[in-house]
C-alpha cells in the first residue's frame, strides 16, 4: 500500500462524504427525493473546471468549452459550490412547488438523464461527450502535483471542506430549523398548519444542499484533473442513495459511515478483483460492473426490507421537559 | 413544407408506439398506484425476447406476441414478489419510487452480460412503402399504427363493458371502497399487472421495431417518453395517456423535422415541465401531479 494509493483512497472517501452528507441532509432529513443529485455535482466540477482553466484555444484549441478564466484556488472550489447552489432555485421553483413528492422524485429523474443527454450533445459548450481535460490541480503552481507533499496537500483541504461541511449540516439539523424539516417530512400539511412555509423550507435545503454537492464535484475535479458526461449518469446517484439507505437516513454519522461503506467500499471491491487476473477476465466483458449495479439494487432492496432505518438510525430526539 | 407532411406521418407511427406504452403505463399507475420506473426496462427486455426468437428464423410478429407474453409475466412476477410485498409493508410511496428505481437498474445490468453492449436489430425489410395520399410509410409501419387503434379500441371496451374493466375503475377510484363492496382487488390488480405487462412488452416490440436498432440503454429514453405522454394527459388516466400520446409524437416528430432527431427526448422533457408548471395535473385529471390534500 503506497502513499499514492492511500491518498486516493482518502481524497475519494472526503469526496462521497461530502456528497452523502448533503444528499442526506436533502433526502434523510428534508425528505426531497433529489434523483438528480449527480448534475448537482456535475455542475460544480463544469464550473470549477471552467474557471480554473486557461480559454479553450490554449493547449492547440483540441477542445471547446466556454469561460476559461485562469481563476487561483479557491475561487474555483467557490465557483463550483455557488454554480450548484445557483442551479437549484430554477430546478427548485419549477420541482419543489406544486408537485406531489414521488413525482418531484421522477421529474428529477427525468432532469438527470436529460442534462446528461444535453451536454454530450453540445460539443462546443462544456467539450460534449468527450468533456474537459487538463484541468489543473489547484496551486499546481506553488506544489508540483504527483508529488507526496501535494498529496499531503490535497488530503488537508478535502479534509478542511468535510469538516465545514459536516459543520454546516450538523447545525442544520439539530437546530430548531432542523426540528420543522423533520416535521415537514413526517406531515408536510401538520407542519403547515403550524406556519411552517414547505415550499420555503425545502427551496432552502434543495439550494444548501446544490452547493454542498457543487463542492464536491469541484473537489473531484480537481484532483482527477477530468470531467465528461460519462461520470455523471444517473445511476451515480443512486450509488448515494444506497450510501444513505444503508448508513441510516437522517443520521449524519450514518450517512459518513454509509459513504464509507457503499460508494468507496464498492470501488474498492471492483479494484481488488479487476487487479486479479483470472478473475477480471471472467465471463463477458462488463461483467463484473454490471454485477455490482446488481449489487447496489439488492443492497437497496435488502435494506429497505430488512432494515429501513439503516446501520445507525436516525436518533429519536425527545424532549426532556415534556409532560407526563 | 413536405418536410412537415412527411414528420406528420412519423408522428402517427410515433404515437401509436407511445400510446401503447403510455396507456399501460397510466393503468399501473392509476389502479395500482405504483410508479413502475422499471416499465422501460422490462419494454426492453421483451423487445431482446422478440430479436432472439427473431434471430431463430421466426417472424417478428410472432416474437411481438411472445413479447407481449413475458412482459405480461414479468411485470406479474414483479408485483408479484417484490412490489406487493413492499406496499404490504407500507412502504411509502416515494419509497417505492426508489425501490422500482433500483429493480429498474437490476433488469438492466442483469441483462447487460446476456445480450452484450451493441445496437441490434430485427431482420425484417419493412414491406415496402404504401403511400396514402402525401404520407409515404412502409407497411410495417402502417401495421403498428393498426395494432395502436385496435389495442386502444380494446382497452376502451375492456373498462367500459367488462366487469374486469369496471372492477379496475372501482379499484383505482378507491380500493378499500372497492374491496367492501365485494371486488376482489386483490385479482383485479393481478389482472391489471398481466394486462398493462402485456402493452409494456407489446410497446417494447414495436419501438424497436420503428426504433430500426436497440440497445439497453434505450429503457430510460423509453420511459422519459412515457412519462411525458403520460403526465401530459394526466397520470393514472388511460384516455389521457392516449391524448398525451397524440400530443408527445407529433411534437416530437415535428421538432426532429425542424430541429435535430437527437433531441426528441428534450423535447419530451421540455413538455413535461412545461406540463408541470403550468397544468401539474395534466389535461383530463382532477388532482393528478398536484400534491396531496392530506
Amino acid at each position: 500500500m503506497n502513499t499514492y494509493y492511500a491518498a486516493n483512497l482518502l481524497i475519494y472517501a472526503g469526496i462521497d462524504i461530502i456528497a452523502c452528507l448533503a444528499l442526506n441532509l436533502q433526502f434523510g432529513v428534508t425528505g426531497i427525493v433529489n434523483f438528480s443529485f449527480i448534475v448537482f455535482q456535475s455542475v460544480g466540477a463544469y464550473a470549477a473546471a471552467v474557471l480554473s482553466m486557461p480559454p479553450d484555444t490554449a493547449n492547440g484549441g483540441f477542445q471547446h468549452y466556454i469561460g476559461g478564466y485562469e481563476l487561483p484556488f479557491p475561487i474555483p472550489w467557490i465557483g463550483g459550490a455557488i454554480a450548484g447552489g445557483l442551479l437549484a432555485i430554477p430546478v427548485g421553483l419549477v420541482v419543489l412547488r406544486k408537485l406531489r413528492s414521488d413525482y418531484q422524485a421522477i421529474a428529477l429523474l427525468v432532469l438527470s438523464v436529460i442534462a446528461n443527454t444535453v451536454i454530450t450533445n453540445a460539443d462546443k459548450f462544456l467539450g460534449g461527450a468527450a468533456g474537459i481535460a487538463l484541468v489543473p490541480a489547484p496551486l499546481q503552481d506553488q506544489i508540483t502535483p504527483n508529488t507526496e507533499t501535494y498529496q499531503y496537500f490535497y488530503i488537508g483541504i478535502t479534509a478542511v471542506c468535510v469538516a465545514l461541511a459536516f459543520l454546516v449540516v450538523h447545525r442544520v439539523v439539530n437546530s430548531p430549523y432542523g426540528r420543522s424539516l423533520r416535521a415537514m417530512r413526517e406531515r408536510e400539511i401538520a407542519a403547515a398548519a403550524i406556519g411552517k412555509n414547505p415550499v420555503q423550507l425545502k427551496m432552502a435545503i434543495f439550494i444548501v444542499g446544490g452547493m454542498i454537492a457543487g463542492l464536491s464535484g469541484a473537489i473531484l475535479v480537481g484532483f482527477i484533473n477530468v470531467w465528461a458526461p460519462s461520470v455523471w449518469l444517473y445511476p451515480e446517484t443512486i450509488i448515494l442513495f444506497a450510501a444513505i439507505i444503508v448508513g441510516g437516513r437522517g443520521n449524519n454519522i450514518g450517512a459518513i459511515l454509509g459513504a464509507l461503506l457503499v460508494p468507496v467500499g464498492f470501488e474498492e471491491v471492483t479494484r481488488l478483483l479487476n487487479s486479479n487476473g483470472s478473475l477480471a477476465n471472467f465471463g463477458p466483458p462488463g461483467l463484473l460492473s454490471a454485477l455490482q449495479w446488481v449489487a447496489i439494487g439488492l443492497l437497496i432492496l435488502g435494506f429497505l426490507w430488512f432494515r429501513p432505518q439503516g446501520v445507525r438510525p436516525e436518533p429519536r430526539r425527545v424532549f426532556e421537559g415534556g409532560v407526563e | 413544407m413536405n418536410l412537415f407532411v412527411a414528420a406528420f406521418g412519423f408522428g402517427l407511427v410515433s404515437m401509436s408506439v407511445i400510446a401503447i406504452a403510455a396507456v399501460g403505463f397510466t393503468m399501473q399507475f392509476g389502479i395500482t398506484n405504483m410508479i413502475n420506473l422499471a416499465y422501460g426496462e422490462v419494454m426492453v427486455s421483451s423487445a431482446y425476447v422478440a430479436y432472439y426468437l427473431n434471430k431463430a428464423g421466426i417472424s417478428v410478429w410472432i416474437g411481438m406476441v411472445a413479447g407481449a407474453l413475458f412482459g405480461s409475466v414479468f411485470s406479474f412476477l414483479l408485483n408479484r414478489f417484490i412490489y406487493a410485498p413492499f406496499m404490504r409493508r407500507g412502504t411509502a410511496n416515494l419509497g417505492m419510487v426508489i425501490v422500482s428505481l433500483a429493480v429498474s437498474l437490476m433488469i438492466a445490468n442483469l441483462l447487460l452480460p446476456i445480450v452484450g453492449y451493441y445496437p441490434v436489430s430485427y431482420q425484417e425489410d419493412g414491406g415496402g412503402l404504401i403511400r396514402l395520399g402525401p404520407i409515404a410509410l412502409t407497411r410495417d409501419q402502417f401495421i403498428v399504427i393498426g395494432i395502436a387503434v385496435v389495442l386502444m379500441l380494446a382497452i376502451h371496451a375492456l373498462l367500459t363493458y367488462t366487469r374486469l374493466g369496471k372492477a379496475m375503475r372501482a379499484t383505482a377510484a378507491n380500493a378499500t371502497l372497492a374491496r367492501n363492496c365485494g371486488i376482489p382487488t386483490g385479482r383485479v390488480i393481478d389482472g391489471v399487472w398481466l394486462i398493462t405487462g402485456a402493452l409494456c412488452g407489446l410497446a417494447g416490440v414495436v419501438a424497436a421495431l420503428n426504433a430500426g436498432s436497440f440497445v439497453i440503454g434505450n429503457g430510460a429514453a423509453f420511459l422519459i417518453t412515457i412519462l411525458a405522454a403520460a403526465v401530459l394527459g394526466g397520470a393514472g388516466q388511460p384516455y389521457g395517456a392516449m391524448i398525451g400520446a397524440v400530443l408527445i409524437g407529433l411534437i416530437t416528430e415535428f421538432s426532429a423535422a425542424a430541429w435535430s432527431p437527437q433531441y426528441k427526448e428534450v423535447v419530451a422533457f421540455a413538455v413535461l415541465v412545461l406540463v408541470m408548471v403550468l397544468r401539474p395535473q395534466g389535461l383530463l385529471a382532477k388532482r393528478g401531479a398536484l400534491a396531496a390534500a392530506g
